[in-house]
């Protein structure tokens, strides 16, 4: 305790007595500083942009001015929204691995020289439409008629299962009746060398060929 | 009236006569497997590059050796490993001290037919050096193009890529295959014939025996006939379709390209002059899809852990576009 007492007595605290001498700023030269340019942050130059850099600056402002607008910043911020909603929608479908088609721009219809391809041998007139092709000599096209018919009367007889992605040859192994199977093969031959091979056949050879085609469908009734 | 009256507009009894000479040298050593032989023979007449893939010991190799012994022409062979450099395939300039300049050396490319053995062996960086020879029938070294003599066909072989030690081969690589023939296993009946056939040490005594039945000229005019067969307007569409749908399928990550199109054009030709007519039809076409397609496109991940195949997509494509008739 004695230790302590005289540690004490030798920190008493002195006083600064030492005169303060107050200076005064001059108010003419703080009224001139708070004027100079050094003073005023505000002016400072504005660097040289771009009029790409220009353009977004208005943009931004144009934004901000909008946002700040109580009508049209609510209408925006209710956009914005939806348009949020929208793509989680979005994301949500193609993850899914929905059929997102509806969304892109269909694709340009390109015009092909085939107007035979959207052909239903159940909506054809035969009669009429071979009277017609042998009337303008298409004997080409009145045999490939005439083999179109012969597979609608197939068809219509259950003989055959009629899609239009099956093969000639897929028609002939469904005929069972190995006659009727013989000479459906001869007339798919015909045909083929005809329409795919693009043989030319006179007046002669297509009636020989109606005659065969004649008389397997009348055979096959 | 039988198609026969029809005036022949394309002698094919040449061809066919070929044909039936090759298919006979095969079938008597290759026992089953009848398709795959079609399909060389196919290739061969198309000027096309063919890739055998099955598992070891379906004979594969044997088939490539067939084809290339049954022609009177330059056979070379390249056994492709991990470690091939281009310049083991291609070739490289020596420096000649006594005239002192580089000499090019040709590699193994350099042959009518070129079997390159176990092709997924070898990394990317060699599978590149046969690019262009695939291609354009060329290679250029040191500045220097160098052009392979006709016919030039490569035949390869590769394990599936599940099997240990293969690589993937680039995409690049692939479309440039006419053809990717899947070598199954025997069935039991064709297994004891080919068993039989070894026990009676037939098959060494017949595989020497083969003779040339080809000769390059033989080949060169079936491949202009060939060129020459009429393909209906409606057929070219047909394909452009076919692979038109490749690209536009969800269950492919990679559609075909136009070449793959040209090539099926191409081989249905051959098909259907094998078959004895000079016009395509759409059942020609149809045989030759899958080995055209298959390779070339690349199933979406999920659809391949769901089991399918690329031949199954192309399967599904034909089945849902209208024949043309």
């Amino acid at each position: 305790m004695g230790k302590l007492d005289s540690v004490a007595g030798k920190a008493a605290i002195r006083l600064d007595t030492t005169k303060v001498d107050l200076r005064k700023f001059d108010k003419s030269k703080l009224e001139a500083h708070s004027k100079g340019t050094d003073f005023i942050y505000d002016d400072v130059p504005a660097p040289n942009l771009s009029l790409w850099d220009r353009f977004w600056r208005w943009v931004w402002h144009l934004i901000g001015q909008v946002l700040s607008n109580k009508v049209s910043g609510g209408l925006i911020k209710y956009l914005i929204i939806i348009a949020l909603v929208g793509l989680v929608v979005f994301i949500v479908l193609k993850i899914i691995g929905a059929d997102l088609k509806i969304f892109s721009r269909k694709s340009q219809i390109v015009e092909v020289p085939y107007n035979e391809s959207d052909d239903n041998i159940h909506e054809i007139n035969f009669s009429e439409e071979i009277e017609k092709a042998i009337a303008n000599t298409n004997y080409r096209l009145a045999v490939r008629l005439l083999y179109l018919r012969t597979l609608k009367k197939l068809s219509d007889k259950n003989l055959i299962h009629w899609l239009p992605e099956k093969t000639n040859q897929t028609y002939i192994n469904e005929i069972n009746d190995s006659d009727k199977k013989k000479e459906f093969s001869k007339l798919t031959h015909q045909f083929e060398y005809v329409w795919y091979g693009e043989f030319f056949i006179d007046k002669e050879n297509f009636n020989a060929i109606k005659d065969t085609f004649e008389r397997f469908n009348l055979h096959s009734s | 009236m039988e198609p026969e009256i029809f005036n022949e507009r394309t002698d094919l009894t040449e061809l066919n006569q070929a044909v039936d000479q090759i298919r006979q040298t095969l079938s008597s050593i290759i026992i089953g497997q009848k398709e795959t032989i079609d399909f060389l023979i196919a290739a061969l007449l198309a000027d096309g590059h063919i890739l055998l893939e099955g598992v070891p010991g379906v004979a594969k190799t044997l088939s490539a050796k067939l084809v290339a012994k049954s022609i009177d022409a330059s056979f070379s062979r390249i056994q492709f490993t991990p470690d091939l450099m281009p310049s083991d395939v291609l070739g490289t300039s020596v420096f000649d001290p006594r005239s002192s300049s580089f000499e090019y050396r040709k590699g193994p490319i350099f042959g009518h037919i070129v079997l390159v053995d176990e092709i997924n062996r070898a990394p990317a960086k060699t599978q590149s050096a046969l690019f262009e020879v695939m291609e354009e029938r060329q290679i250029t070294v040191d500045g220097h193009s160098y052009q392979m003599d006709e016919p030039f066909m490569v035949l390869a072989t590769q394990n599936p890529i599940e099997q240990e030690g293969t690589y993937r081969l680039p995409e690049a690589q692939l479309d440039r295959f006419l053809f990717k023939i899947e070598v199954k296993y025997p069935t039991l009946e064709e297994e004891i014939v080919i068993l039989q056939n070894q026990h009676q040490q037939k098959l060494e005594v017949e595989i020497n025996a083969v003779k040339a039945v080809l000769s390059i000229d033989k080949i060169k005019k079936c491949r202009a006939i060939i060129k020459a067969l009429h393909v209906e307007p409606k057929l070219i569409e047909y394909a452009a379709r076919i692979t038109h749908e490749t690209r536009n399928n969800k269950s492919l990550y990679l559609g075909a390209s136009p070449r793959a199109s040209l090539a099926m054009i191409n081989s249905a030709k051959a098909i259907a002059a094998m078959q004895g007519r000079d016009f395509v039809t759409p059942e020609d076409i149809i045989k030759v899809a899958v080995p055209v397609l298959a390779h070339r496109i690349m199933l979406t991940p999920d659809k391949e852990m769901e089991g399918l195949t690329p031949a199954d997509v192309v399967g599904q494509i034909i089945q849902k576009l209208e024949i043309p008739r």
